[in-house]
C-alpha cells in the first residue's frame, strides 16, 4: 500500500514536472533575472550615468524641472534613484479623469544636472519581470497561464519530496562523471537543499495572485463587486481638490526628511504632488519597498504643499495584510542588500537547474531503452527538441535580446518592441535548429553559440559604448561592471557545457560496447 | 552573515560526517558510535546556534531570511565540494571554525 502510494507519487511528478517542465525553466530564469532587474535596466540604458545617490538633491532638480515644464499639471510622480538603478524619473498627467488611467509623460533626468536625458527606449529588466509572469499573452491569460504552471510546480515540489526515498540518508550526496545517476543526484541535491527557496517562492506566487485565483470569498460577502473589495483594501488617499487660486509649492526635499523621521529613518521610494500650482496642493511621500521584509502596501506620509503641514501617515497595516505583505516581500527581495540579492540570483538559478535537469533525466531515461537501434519514436524526439528550444534557446533568445539592445540604433522606430521581437525571433529559430540537427550535436551548437554570445557582451559594450569595465570598475559602477562579468561567466559556463558535451560524444563508442550488456540483463 | 556561515558550513560537514558512508570517504574510517552521535549532537547545535548571530546583527525578519539563504547555500557548496575537492571541504570547516571567534569578536 505504501509502495503504491509512492508509485503513485512518482507518477504524478514524473509527468507533471514533464509537461510544465518547459515554461516552469522560462518562468525561474527570467523570474531570477528580475532580481537584478534595476541592474540590468541600468546596463540597457547606459546614458543614464551613476552617480551617489542624494536624496535631497535629486527631489531639488526634480521639483526644478517639473516646476519649469509642468506647473499646471495636475499630479507629479517623482521615482528617486537608488544604488541599483541610478536614473531619476518624473512623470506628470495633465488632467485626471476619475475611473480611467490619464495620459502620463515620463521623463528621464540627470540626477545632478537636472539635464533631461536621451536615454534608448528600451523596456530593459521589466521585461523579464513581466515575462515571468504575464508570458507575453494579453492581459489576464498569460497571469492565470503561470499560477497554474506555480500550482504544478508545487505539486511536484509536494510529490518529490514524497518520491525521493532517502533524503536525510542522501542529503549530501552528488557522484559525478555516472551518468544518469549524476543528473538524478543532481536534481535531488538541488532540490533538497535549496528547497525552503523552492516552497517559499512557489507558495507566494500563489499568494500574490490569490485574490484572481480564488475570488470566492470576496464575490460572496462583497456580492460579487470586486472593486469595492480592493476600494477598501486599498483606500484612495483622499486628496484636497485643487481650489483654482494661485500657490507657491514649498521646496520638497525638507518634506522628505521629516517623512523619513516617521519612518525612524527609512528610505523614500517616490514622491507624488497633487495640484502643485495650486493653494490646495497636498504632497505623498511612499515608503521605498527596500526598508523591510514585509512589503508595505502603501506606506505614506502625505503634507499640505503650501504650508508644510502634517496631514495624514499611514496607519501599521493589519495582521492579514502583512501576511501576505510577507509573502509578496520574500518573493520579491526589495529589501536584499547586494550579498543578499546574490544568494536570491543563485537560489533562482538553482531552482532552474533542479526543473532543467529533471527534463533531462525524464529522457535520458527512455532514451537508453533506444540506443541500441539509434532511432527514436516520435514522442521522445519531441520531448527532445522541446528540451533544446527550452533551455538552451532561451539562453541565447536572453543573449540577443542584450546583444540587439547595443546593436539597434537609438532613433530606430519603436526600438524597445523591436529588443522584444528580436528575443521572440532568436528562441523560434533555435527551436527550428533543434527540429532540424540531431540531439547531441543540437546540444553542443546551441550551447556552443550562446557561449559566444554571452562572452561577447562585454566586448559588444566597450566596442558601442563608453561604459566599459574598465571605466565601470575604476568608477565603482558595480551595477554596470556586475552585467558585464555576470554576462563573461555565463558565457564561459556555457562553454564549459559544450565542451564537456562534446568531450561526452567522443567517448560514447566505449560506452556503447558496454551497453547493451546491461540492457540484455534487463530484458530477460 | 559571515559568523552565521561559518557556523552553517561547519554543522553541515559535522552532520556529513555523521553518515557512515562520507566518513569513511573523506577519513577512510567508520566512525565510532559515540562518535557518531557527537558529530550528529555537535552539527545540529551549530546550525541551531549560527541563527543567533544573523538574527542579532539584523533583528528578527531580515536575519531569518539572512539564515535560511546562508543555510541554504552553505549546504550547496559542501556538496559541491565533496566529490571534487573532498580535503577542501573538511580544511574550510577547520578554518571556519577557527576563525569563528575572531568573526564574533569582530562584528557583534
Amino acid at each position: 500500500m505504501k509502495e503504491g502510494f509512492r508509485q503513485a507519487m512518482a507518477w504524478l511528478h514524473t509527468w507533471a514536472g514533464l509537461i510544465f517542465g518547459w515554461l516552469l525553466f522560462a518562468i525561474f530564469l527570467t523570474g531570477t533575472l528580475s532580481y537584478f532587474k534595476g541592474e540590468i535596466t541600468h546596463w540597457m540604458q547606459p546614458e543614464v550615468p551613476a552617480h551617489a545617490v542624494d536624496d535631497a538633491r535629486s527631489v531639488a532638480v526634480a521639483q526644478r524641472y517639473l516646476e519649469q515644464h509642468a506647473p499646471t499639471a495636475a499630479r507629479w510622480f517623482i521615482g528617486l534613484p537608488d544604488s541599483r538603478d541610478p536614473g531619476l524619473s518624473v512623470m506628470w498627467q495633465d488632467k485626471i479623469d476619475p475611473g480611467r488611467r490619464g495620459n502620463f509623460i515620463e521623463k528621464m533626468l540627470d540626477p545632478v544636472s537636472g539635464e533631461q536625458l536621451q536615454a534608448r527606449e528600451t523596456m530593459g529588466g521589466e521585461f523579464f519581470y513581466r515575462f515571468h509572469f504575464q508570458l507575453q499573452m494579453p492581459h489576464p491569460w498569460g497571469r492565470w497561464l503561470s499560477t497554474i504552471a506555480a500550482m504544478v510546480m508545487f505539486v511536484a515540489l509536494i510529490t518529490g519530496i514524497i518520491t525521493h526515498k532517502k533524503i536525510f540518508k542522501d542529503f549530501f550526496t552528488f557522484r559525478p562523471r555516472k551518468g544518469q545517476r549524476s543528473w538524478l543526484d543532481g536534481h535531488n541535491a538541488v532540490g533538497v537543499l535549496v528547497l525552503p527557496f523552492h516552497l517559499m517562492i512557489t507558495y507566494s506566487s500563489l499568494v500574490i495572485f490569490m485574490t484572481m485565483v480564488m475570488p470566492a470569498s470576496i464575490i460572496a460577502s462583497y456580492d460579487g463587486d470586486t472593486r469595492a473589495f480592493f476600494n477598501e483594501l486599498f483606500p484612495a488617499t483622499d486628496n484636497a481638490p485643487a481650489l483654482g487660486q494661485p500657490g507657491k509649492l514649498l521646496p520638497l526635499a525638507p518634506l522628505v526628511e521629516q517623512a523619513r523621521a516617521q519612518w525612524d529613518g527609512g528610505h523614500v521610494g517616490r514622491l507624488a504632488v497633487n495640484n502643485p500650482g495650486d493653494v490646495n496642493a497636498s504632497v505623498n511621500v511612499s515608503r521605498a519597498g527596500s526598508d523591510r521584509v514585509v512589503h508595505d502596501f502603501g506606506s505614506t506620509v502625505s503634507f499640505n504643499g503650501n504650508t508644510g503641514e502634517l496631514l495624514r501617515v499611514s496607519a501599521e497595516q493589519s495582521l492579514p495584510m502583512a501576511i501576505g505583505g510577507s509573502f509578496y516581500g520574500l518573493h520579491m527581495g526589495h529589501f536584499a542588500g547586494p550579498l543578499l540579492r546574490w544568494l536570491y540570483f543563485i537560489c533562482g538559478l538553482a531552482g532552474t537547474a533542479m526543473i532543467g535537469t529533471g527534463l533531462v533525466i525524464w529522457l535520458g531515461k527512455r532514451q537508453l531503452k533506444h540506443a541500441k537501434t539509434g532511432v527514436m519514436p516520435f514522442e521522445l524526439r519531441l520531448v527532445e527538441v522541446l528540451n533544446l528550444a527550452s533551455m538552451s534557446g532561451l539562453l541565447i533568445a536572453i543573449a540577443v535580446f542584450f546583444w540587439a539592445n547595443r546593436l539597434l540604433p537609438a532613433t530606430f522606430a519603436e526600438r524597445s518592441d523591436w529588443e522584444v521581437q528580436s528575443f521572440f525571433i532568436a528562441w523560434g529559430l533555435t527551436l527550428l535548429h533543434a527540429m532540424l540537427r540531431r540531439g547531441r550535436r543540437a546540444w553542443i551548437e546551441q550551447l556552443g553559440l550562446g557561449a559566444v554570445l554571452f562572452m561577447g557582451v562585454p566586448l559588444l559594450n566597450a566596442l558601442t559604448t563608453s561604459e566599459h569595465l574598465g571605466v565601470s570598475l575604476a568608477k565603482g559602477d558595480w551595477a554596470m561592471a556586475g552585467f558585464d562579468l555576470t554576462c563573461l561567466g555565463s558565457g564561459l559556463f556555457l562553454a564549459w557545457a559544450a565542451w564537456k558535451m562534446q568531450h561526452r560524444s567522443a567517448v560514447q563508442p566505449r560506452a556503447e560496447r558496454a551497453r547493451p550488456l546491461t540492457l540484455k540483463g534487463e530484458v530477460h | 552573515m559571515l559568523l552565521a556561515l561559518l557556523l552553517c558550513y561547519a554543522g553541515f560537514v559535522a552532520l556529513c560526517l555523521s553518515l557512515d558512508r562520507h566518513h569513511g570517504e573523506l577519513l577512510h574510517s567508520k566512525p565510532s558510535p559515540r562518535r557518531r552521535l557527537g558529530l550528529r549532537v555537535g552539527g545540529w547545535l551549530l546550525l541551531a546556534l549560527s541563527i543567533w548571530p544573523a538574527v542579532h546583527m539584523a533583528g528578527w525578519s531580515r536575519g531569518l531570511v539572512d539564515w535560511c539563504a546562508v543555510l541554504m547555500l552553505s549546504g550547496l557548496l559542501l556538496v559541491l565540494l565533496l566529490p571534487y575537492r573532498p580535503r577542501l571541504a573538511l580544511i574550510l570547516a577547520g578554518v571556519g571554525l577557527l576563525a569563528s571567534p575572531v568573526a564574533a569578536f569582530a562584528t557583534l
